[in-house]
């Protein structure tokens, strides 16, 4: 503990990191304890990612890397590069509402709404594995996030809803849409 | 006015039936949903100029200690070190936080002394968040150690005294009696005598407390974005802090909040010291954001934390003659403001039932731990659970069914409006009717071949060590709190004798509306939202009100500078005050319009002159204006008629049946929503793991103003009753540490604790109100917990285990079963 070493000003490293965040080709040097949640929100503008814990059990930070769910406060942004990343403002396309965002809507499926865009990708996620998920597998799908405010039933309506408007009109060409199974993670276990 | 558009995407009634069709009553669509679910949502956390800068807090380590020495140079000397401030600091140039108790002295940084691990002492600011925190750990802080005092009943007796200089460790206690309480216990049958105990519970929002706030050196005043609620009632929490008057602290709450629950009313600390700080650094905006660690340690954010001795005196045919309740609550290091939560429970004192002598004895204890805020159901929760245990207790002693000695002694409909020994009164309702439907929907659907409760899986389950179990519960949620009422309790007992019902002064709601140039309608509200779709309910309100569709409506809020002193949102007032408030407001601005149009255009008397369908016709000539037509009238008026503010008085105000209340220290709480409940449980007697199969409420809010809504805040609030019951707690060590400081430890039910929900509704208006709501945001939080643990009662009747402590968790339940076994071979 040199008290020398103090004043001056601590070199902080920084590493760059290249992704693609909903679509978007991004590059930039950060320093590498920067917390994914912290870089989509503070560096990409991607405010929808909300942070609740930061220790990976509430959920509101929930983002799609490649494909799968993953708590963006648990990984570092220097984690991602090369990655592909979709927040919840990568599923809306021109102001219209994915099905899976209209489907909380209609369930009242969200209160207070801190945790709706971690949902919302975890259901994305659930949905893109198992287009027809039954009550149980719902349940254990979002599992990984809390919700205070409805309690859950509505939004298990909601999944529920997403999954048979999902088939009635698939294959949609969205952003952040039905994960090809080539992109890998998430496709197959 | 904080920017707070309804969005167009969303169907608010254009496709609705518009003429001649009630928008209040239909589960209209939100229109808050639209910005949340595209993220496009601003809560505070999002809020923050580049120039920025942010505050970390060095919290203290200990539970109790003096600060010998506290040394910040090393975090002065790192280059990007913005400012570092003190409880010295504070102490020299503001004033100490509002306290719920005279005598006490709070610091927004402790001063001389810790009182609770995780207590403030230095504040440090950079102009990154990461840099701040680095700061933290350049601050030497030196303490020397004292005795912690942490057990609540210990701390009455203890040497150490938490605040020596108020020189005891219950600065507040008082019993209370109502009704001949002796005669009742000394004529009845039988009185037993039991304890329980109601864990250190609270909220916990998903998001945290934040704060952006901005000094302006050139008007000397503050203007502070933050998440605090009651933003117009609790904003002397804050400019008594600064030391300012409360016109040079504006206090803004955004649109969204993440949650709240009645804890936000808390974070005075956090806006204060922000607040100084951009005054000590000439402007430039500081910015908070509470890590969830800190909220859930140090945060000011526990709730309480009892426990009971009760008493009841009843006959052998199960009626009851007299309650008798003596509570201890671990207030932990500070009296806050809900000083309160004490004696909200005399609201609802006899739960459902009919009980006319009734004592209430509590005593408030200080500890080292985190101070308390509110929590959705303000002390209430807890009383029930007490309540309702001591007659499942009293039914098994006199080896009744518990139903039938609650069917004995629930009020009855022709007793309604009921007034209870502490003076409150029940609007209205009828509970047996609730109990017996309950009991009937559970019957035809579970008690059959394949039901939950068949006799056959119910016996198989049992073989396994299994045990299922339902109780049916009825429940009060007293509604509509007074502000009032907090004075009254501050008051001394000399002066209160001498108090008049020409001295109650109850806040109104105050609520404007505009017409804007296109005829749309502005509407602004004085209290902040935390989630529960104000914005929704103020478009239906006004939208029947002033007969235009809901997406013409947009609704805003009122800062703390703007609002005169409001109460907010707690004990579920809005739906009460806000259908109050907005009728008024809309009745005011038809007969401006009316006026208007007959003055400015006309040219005839207002009588000739009628209001339909979202403009004025001329009786006579047909000639019809629009709202845009009017508001284009009204533009060049000095005295506008197109602007109105309307101020709803509070409902208890116009019930001289509630003036005996209002004149004495009883809470007043005109609205009684209810429930009746009947959870089914299975017990497994290996583990002690406590299953809620699927839980069955019937529930009656009086007028239902939008159904999703109201079946929204019900889920909500049991999912929380099933978290209280089962899994969330503050834990603290013997040393005063606390446990529970993460999300891995403060257990918050997930998809996999909470249940399926059959919900029914009855709808009982209130006479009290104008439009019969009695509100409905604290109910499952309030009847939840004990709904529980009376179920985990009827599942485990045969080992004389009762759910006596909340939450019951696995070991608790495994203990009383272990218990049981070794009396039973005693």
């Amino acid at each position: 503990m040199s008290s020398e070493s103090d004043s001056q000003s601590p070199a902080r490293p920084t590493e760059a990191v290249s992704l693609s965040v909903n679509g978007e080709e991004r590059s930039a040097t950060v320093e590498p304890r920067l917390k994914l949640s912290d870089f989509l929100r503070e560096e990409c503008g991607q405010r929808g990612v909300r942070v609740g814990c930061e220790h990976g059990v509430c959920g509101a930070c929930t983002v799609l890397v490649d494909g799968e769910a993953v708590k963006s406060c648990l990984r570092y942004a220097v984690q991602v590069d090369g990655c592909d990343v979709t927040t919840v403002e990568g599923l809306t396309e021109e102001g219209d509402l994915h099905p899976i965002q209209e489907a909380f809507h209609q369930e009242h499926a969200l209160q207070c709404g801190f945790c709706t865009s971690g949902f919302v990708l975890a259901t994305k996620e659930l949905l893109d594995r198992e287009p027809d998920p039954d009550r149980e597998t719902i349940e254990k799908g979002l599992a990984d996030n809390i919700c205070r405010c409805t309690g859950y039933q509505n939004i298990y309506d909601a999944v529920d809803r997403a999954a048979a408007d999902l088939a009635d009109a698939p294959n949609e060409d969205r952003p952040g849409g039905a994960t090809d199974p080539g992109a890998g993670g998430g496709g197959d276990n | 006015m904080s920017g707070a558009g309804t969005t167009p995407d969303v169907a608010t009634g254009e496709e609705a039936e518009a003429d001649g069709e009630s928008f209040v009553g239909t589960g209209m669509e939100r229109v808050e949903d639209h910005r949340i679910l595209t993220g496009e949502a601003e809560f505070v956390h999002d809020l923050g100029p580049a120039d920025a800068v942010h505050m970390a807090l060095v919290r203290s380590v200990h539970p109790h200690a003096r600060i010998v020495d506290v040394d910040v140079s090393r975090a002065e000397d790192h280059p990007e070190c913005e400012l570092v401030l003190t409880g010295e600091d504070v102490q020299a140039d503001y004033q100490p936080m509002p306290c719920g108790l005279p005598g006490f002295e709070e610091w927004s940084l402790a001063v001389d002394k810790v009182r609770y691990a995780g207590e403030p002492v230095v504040a440090v600011f950079a102009t990154d968040r990461y840099v701040a925190e680095d700061l933290v750990d350049r601050v030497h802080v030196e303490y020397e150690q004292l005795d912690p005092v942490v057990d609540a009943l210990e701390a009455r007796e203890d040497e150490t005294i938490v605040h020596e200089d108020v020189g005891t460790n219950v600065p507040d206690e008082e019993t209370l009696e109502f009704g001949a309480v002796d005669d009742a216990f000394a004529d009845a049958d039988n009185v037993i005598e039991r304890e329980y105990s109601w864990g250190r519970i609270s909220g916990v929002p998903l998001e945290t407390a934040g704060v952006l706030a901005r000094y302006d050196t050139d008007t000397d005043a503050f203007d502070i974005d933050c998440n605090i609620q009651l933003h117009t009632l609790v904003d002397d929490t804050v400019y008594e802090t600064l030391g300012y008057p409360p016109e040079k602290v504006n206090l803004e709450v955004p649109a969204d909040v993440g949650g709240s629950f009645g804890t936000k009313i808390a974070i005075h600390r956090y806006c204060a010291l922000a607040s100084m700080a951009s005054q000590q650094l000439d402007g430039t905006p500081v910015k908070f954001v509470e890590d969830r660690v800190e909220n859930l340690q140090g945060g000011d954010m526990h709730s309480s934390d009892r426990e009971y001795r009760v008493r009841l005196a009843y006959d052998d045919d199960g009626t009851i003659r007299g309650l008798d309740t003596w509570f201890v609550d671990d207030f932990g290091a500070f009296p806050r403001y809900p000083v309160n939560q004490a004696l909200k429970p005399l609201s609802v004192v006899t739960n459902a039932y009919d009980i006319e002598a009734v004592r209430y004895d509590y005593e408030l204890v200080m500890t080292n731990k985190t101070s308390q805020t509110a929590y959705r159901g303000f002390g209430v929760p807890a009383h029930i659970h007490a309540v309702e245990m001591v007659v499942d207790e009293a039914a098994a002693d006199l080896g009744l069914d518990r139903e039938d000695v609650r069917r004995v002694n629930l009020i009855q409909p022709d007793q309604m409006p009921y007034r209870l020994p502490t003076h409150n009164i029940y609007d209205s309702g009828d509970y047996p009717a609730a109990l017996d439907r309950i009991e009937e929907i559970v019957d035809e659907r579970e008690r059959r071949e394949g039901g939950l409760l068949d006799p056959a899986v119910v016996e198989k389950r049992r073989e396994a060590g299994k045990y299922r179990g339902v109780s049916h519960t009825v429940h009060i949620e007293p509604g509509v709190s007074g502000s009032d009422w907090t004075d009254r309790q501050r008051t001394d007992d000399e002066t209160l004798a001498a108090r008049t019902r020409e001295d109650v002064a109850e806040l109104p709601e105050h609520f404007r509306i505009a017409l804007a140039d296109d005829g749309t309608v502005e509407a602004s509200i004085a209290t902040d939202t935390s989630g529960q779709g104000h914005q929704t309910l103020v478009s239906q309100l006004l939208a029947d009100g002033l007969e235009v569709l809901p997406s013409d409506v947009e609704v805003g809020y009122l800062d703390s500078v703007e609002a005169p002193t409001e109460y907010g949102t707690a004990a579920s007032r809005m739906a009460v005050m806000l259908s109050g408030a907005t009728a008024g407001a809309a009745e005011t601005l038809r007969e401006n319009c009316r006026r208007l149009a007959a003055e400015a255009a006309f040219d005839c008397d207002a009588g000739a002159v009628t209001y339909r369908d979202g403009g004025v016709e001329h009786a006579e000539t047909g000639d019809r204006l629009e709202l845009a037509e009017l508001a284009a009238l009204d533009a060049d008026r000095t005295d506008s008629l197109t602007r109105v503010s309307y101020d709803y008085d509070h409902p208890a105000t116009q019930v001289p049946d509630f003036d005996e209340a209002l004149t004495s220290k009883y809470p007043v709480y005109p609205t009684a929503a209810f429930a009746a409940n009947a959870p089914i449980v299975e017990v497994d007697t290996r583990t002690g793991e406590v299953e809620i199969l699927k839980f069955y409420t019937l529930r009656d809010c009086g007028t239902m103003l939008n159904p999703t809504i109201v079946e929204g805040q019900a889920h909500g609030g049991l999912a929380q009753g099933i978290g209280a019951a089962l899994m969330e707690e503050f834990q603290y060590d013997e040393e005063g540490q606390p446990q529970a400081i993460t999300m891995f430890d403060y257990l918050l039910p997930s998809t996999k604790n909470v249940p399926e929900i059959e919900m029914e509704h009855t709808e009982t208006p209130s006479p009290f109100t104008e439009t019969g709501a009695k509100g409905t945001g604290e109910g499952g939080m309030i009847d939840g917990p004990a709904a529980i643990a009376s179920s985990i009662n009827a599942a485990l009747e045969e080992f004389d285990v009762v759910a006596d402590q909340i939450p019951m968790t696995p070991h608790r339940v495994r203990s009383r079963l272990r218990d049981a076994e070794r009396e039973r071979e005693d």
